[in-house]
């Protein structure tokens, strides 16, 4: 799924795509796969694509744990600044998705130049940002 | 858990060998069932039934048994986890978990390994996709292939046996009953410490480059001598190591 808009001030392209698997380890593949074909298309450097990669699979797993949703739905959208990934299911009340003081949270944050967790009505979302270190490419006509 | 009897499976492996008897080879199977769905429930999250991984997990173990030779001194339980274990990944395996990847694309995932650390040098940063398509002479979907395929390769070489050092399985049968074996309790760089403690030094390295000062892959990889892809199937890899040890499946 592709969603194209224009962003407020009208001079930035989004674009969104969406995945979503059921919640199981062997589909964190399909995940990390989307990924790295987004981000390595759209001019991020191998090591950048990697660090993505090695990141959706790390919030992959910290979600799985403590999710009984049965799904797991990430939004990759990128920008000129960079890419945001939004990697998100439904939780259980009570558990924290992640610790500021796990060992999750310390690679999430090596990984990614930004890293925060949004949870409302009992869904929790990771969001990943990575700065873009060189421009896009113009679209090919 | 608590019937659970070392000397019983003694003296019935003892009277299986001298008389052959069928029942006791099904009793022994019987007491050693939750052995097998200890170990099954690790595979739980990736998309079998459970009672599939326990059927596939009884094979190993009746294989196990009929192995199982007591003069050897190992307890029967340290002897039988690698075959189970073994036999579900085995199932895995077979059912296209683990990739096996094409020797086009193995051979594509060396030669790419050397052009990047040559584009590395030249660009004074890791390369994009498009440049190493363009400097491979193939197209970038083939560069994302063999990436791809350099981690499944490196991900079926760890389930691959180790040679030399067969049972040699840290599990333990009174580690096995415990309720409060909580992957969450474990997650605190305290609890960590043994199993990083068993990577390799190498390995710690890298991991304490990466995560903890934040080092490129390029610049770990110029510190420790290795390609930057090298690296990154090392943290890949020792990642997956950490995530397993957490769960109490770890070899590295």
């Amino acid at each position: 799924m592709t969603r194209r808009e224009d962003d407020e001030r009208g001079d930035v392209t989004r674009e969104t795509v969406t995945v979503r698997v059921p919640p199981t380890a062997s589909n964190l593949v399909v995940l990390r796969t989307a990924v790295s074909g987004i981000a390595a298309r759209d001019n991020f450097t191998l090591e950048q694509v990697d660090d993505l990669r090695m990141a959706v699979e790390e919030a992959g797993i910290q979600l799985l744990r403590r999710s009984d949703s049965d799904h797991l739905t990430m939004e990759v959208t990128a920008t000129d600044s960079g890419v945001e990934i939004r990697l998100a299911a439904d939780i259980r009340a009570e558990d924290p998705v992640l610790d500021e003081t796990s060992f999750s949270w310390r690679i999430l944050q090596a990984l990614a130049d930004e890293l925060h967790v949004e949870t409302e009505h009992g869904r929790a979302v990771i969001v990943l940002t990575k700065h873009r270190l060189l421009a896009r490419r113009q679209e090919e006509a | 858990m608590t019937t659970y009897s070392r000397e019983d499976t003694k003296r019935l492996f003892a009277e299986l060998r001298e008389t052959g008897d069928q029942s006791i080879r099904a009793e022994l199977a019987k007491l050693h069932l939750p052995l097998v769905e200890y170990l099954a429930k690790r595979f739980k999250d990736r998309g079998e039934p459970l009672d599939d991984l326990v059927q596939v997990g009884s094979v190993g173990l009746l294989k196990a048994i009929d192995r199982f030779d007591l003069g050897r001194g190992v307890e029967f339980s340290t002897y039988a986890t690698p075959t189970i274990v073994g036999e579900l990944k085995r199932y895995f395996r077979d059912k296209g978990w683990a990739v096996r990847v094409p020797r086009r694309l193995q051979e594509l995932s060396l030669r790419l390994n050397k052009l990047v650390a040559q584009l590395t040098q030249d660009l004074g940063r890791s390369p994009t996709v498009p440049e190493i398509a363009k400097a491979a002479g193939v197209s970038e979907e083939e560069v994302l292939e063999a990436l791809e395929s350099g981690q499944a390769y490196s991900t079926t070489s760890l389930d691959a046996p180790t040679g030399g050092e067969e049972e040699d399985a840290p599990m333990r049968m009174d580690r096995i009953g415990e309720d409060d074996f909580r992957l969450d309790n474990l997650e605190y760089f305290a609890s960590l410490a043994p199993l990083i403690e068993r990577l390799p030094e190498r390995e710690r390295k890298i991991l304490y480059l990466r995560f903890f000062k934040g080092m490129t892959q390029s610049k770990i990889a110029e510190d420790v001598g290795i390609s930057q892809m090298h690296v990154s199937r090392l943290l890949t890899r020792i990642l997956e190591f950490l995530r397993d040890g957490m769960e109490g499946d770890a070899e590295y």
